[in-house]
């Protein structure tokens, strides 16, 4: 094809358009994995939560911070949900000490051993009743905390200090923008309260598992489904529709800068156009050959643009303080497919073009 | 495949009123089946306007071509393309091909535009190339070819898709004498050959006695000269 043969013959040319393809596809890629490192930050452990819908206070409007269950109340949710199972889950944000002495914050969980709530342990051991001084650590945890199983770790309780030993390593990820700390429900309880007993709150959530339970209620408890419960944390929805405008930015310029290109050397080929159409080229046929050249050049960049992303994930993720940037195949697909469809869209502007070109103009035309 | 050319009163007015700008005027001639025919004429005389209308580049504003027993002056732009396509091989005034391709990719690309059978392009593009001298240069980018070499490469990528009506705009007008004579001969020898149609449009007298016939346009009104008046080149 013609449109092919026009890319071997300029090389040149085409790859300085495929260089701004790659640039903008990168760009592109790069939000797109911070969208989902963001949203991985904000709750990837409630994702994972082993629980098809979460039960909170219904004076707590959704907020996991707000949301507080009597004992009473745990035992209650789980009856009348009709749940197959349920596991009520303690959650406080506590201060600790990483290893250089620096104080950061934490997201502390309570759970029952043996409830569908206790994470999976990928290192260590888990924690049994006895373990009120053991902790479970995510795994982003110990790398930003610069901390191992087997570590003890300062957490700042109320006016004092109480020293947990990590026992075992988890990869929940994060919880409410903070790295994830699973503990027994009755330490949470001294964490968050100062004492445990009956008279305390016993939990801020409970999670239920089974069929049909979002949107069930009670007196005094509302369940929610895991996606609606992830969308009310504090700051997801305005950090979601930020990540999804700069995405929609990132496609329309994308589209628009590719497009625009190829019109300009649409507008630098009137001359030629307008021989191929005088010799009996119908507009779609040198359309083709512009759009198999949007196409071929945007596979190039995007193609390009891929694994530079991955790289700079794989270099991001290993600086101290890591960018919360993250990328699932899924991502690199969906992304790469937009954004060659947005430049096959941007093509349509020198079709245009292509079909106003009067093919007279090859006589008389002088070179 | 030979075609019967036949104009009737054609005329082509540009504008409106008293703007009109009536470039051809009332102009019918007949053509006889392997013709080299030439239309000579000062610029501004309506001749490539005349060949556009007959090439289907241009509608007539009255008036009639009859290609074949088919009148062609009323077809939409797609049925004009379809028919420049299928029955005219144009040479243009600066040769016109695709400066990024060789010669032989110039030819293909008539091909392409058609949908013919590859193997069968790539043989009559090579036969077409040996018969023009340009065995040698097959290969060469247009732009490393000579001027007279790219006239001849535009010659045989106008008989590629052996159409039955080859229409020449001005072809030496980008060369010297002596080499658009040459251009000339091996154009009307090819075209004659082939049993086609050929209508070539110059301002160069000298060229237009190397045709079997010469129609002269003036002020877009046609006469014809008799060949013995013309002085043997």
């Amino acid at each position: 094809m013609i449109g092919l043969l026009e890319i071997r013959r300029r090389k040149l040319q085409f790859a300085l358009i495929a260089l701004i393809v790659t640039l903008i596809s990168y760009l592109v890629l790069m939000i797109n994995g911070l969208g989902v490192g963001l949203n991985e930050q904000a709750g990837s452990a409630l994702k994972s939560f082993d629980a098809n819908a979460i039960a909170y206070s219904d004076r707590a409007g959704l907020s996991v911070i707000r949301s507080e269950l009597s004992a009473e109340l745990v035992q209650r949710i789980g009856t009348e949900s009709g749940s197959t199972a349920s596991a009520p889950l303690g959650y406080v944000a506590a201060n600790y000490e990483k290893a250089d002495g620096s104080i950061k914050s934490a997201a502390f969980l309570g759970f029952d051993p043996g409830t569908i709530a206790e994470p999976k342990v990928v290192e260590g051991r888990t924690l049994t009743s006895e373990d009120g001084d053991a902790v479970l650590a995510d795994r982003s945890f110990l790398r930003y905390a610069d901390l191992k199983v087997g570590d003890t770790v300062t957490v700042s309780v109320r006016l004092s200090e109480r020293q947990f030993r990590i026992v075992g390593a988890i990869d929940e990820g994060s919880f409410f923008f903070q790295p994830s700390v699973y503990l027994l429900r009755s330490s949470w309880q001294e964490l968050k309260y100062g004492e445990s007993g009956a008279d305390q709150p016993a939990a801020s959530v409970v999670l239920l598992k089974g069929p049909r339970l979002a949107g069930k209620s009670g007196q005094g408890w509302e369940a929610v489904s895991k996606t609606t419960a992830f969308a009310n944390i504090e700051g997801v929805s305005g950090q979601q529709s930020t990540v999804q405008a700069l995405q929609v930015f990132g496609y329309l310029i994308g589209g628009l800068v590719i497009g625009v290109f190829f019109y300009v050397l649409t507008l630098q080929k009137t001359g030629q156009i307008g021989v191929l159409k005088a010799v009996g080229a119908s507009s779609f046929f040198v359309f083709r050959q512009v759009l198999i050249q949007v196409l071929g050049i945007s596979t190039i960049g995007v193609a390009i643009a891929v694994p530079l992303a991955w790289l700079t994930n794989n270099a991001l993720q290993r600086v101290p303080n890591p960018v919360p940037i993250a990328f699932t195949a899924n991502t690199f697909l969906t992304t790469s497919l937009l954004l060659v469809l947005m430049a096959a869209v941007g093509a349509a502007f020198s079709g245009r073009q292509v079909a106003k070109v009067d093919p007279i103009i090859a006589l008389g035309q002088q070179q | 495949m030979t075609v019967k050319l036949e104009v009737r009163d054609l005329s082509k007015t540009y504008g409106e009123g008293e703007r009109a700008v009536h470039a051809v005027k009332h102009v019918s001639f007949k053509t006889d089946p392997g013709q080299f025919v030439a239309v000579v004429g000062p610029s501004g005389s309506g001749k490539t306007t005349l060949l556009a209308m007959i090439g289907g580049l241009l509608t007539p504003t009255t008036g009639s071509i009859v290609v074949n027993g088919r009148d062609i002056a009323g077809l939409s732009r797609g049925e004009q393309a379809a028919y420049r396509r299928e029955t005219i091989g144009y040479v243009f005034q600066a040769n016109n091909l695709l400066p990024f391709l060789t010669a032989r990719e110039n030819l293909l690309v008539m091909a392409q535009i058609t949908g013919a059978n590859r193997k069968a392009a790539r043989e009559r593009a090579g036969q077409l190339l040996d018969e023009l001298g340009l065995q040698e240069r097959a290969n060469a980018v247009s732009t490393e070819l000579s001027g007279g070499e790219r006239q001849r490469v535009a010659i045989a990528r106008a008989l590629m898709n052996d159409p039955g009506l080859v229409l020449v705009d001005e072809p030496t007008a980008s060369l010297d004498s002596a080499r658009g004579r040459q251009v000339v001969e091996s154009l009307i020898r090819e075209v004659k050959t082939r049993g086609k149609l050929g209508l070539m449009v110059t301002h160069d007298m000298a060229m237009a006695a190397l045709a079997d016939r010469i129609l002269s346009m003036h002020d877009g009104l046609m006469t014809e000269i008799a060949k013995s008046e013309t002085v043997p080149a």
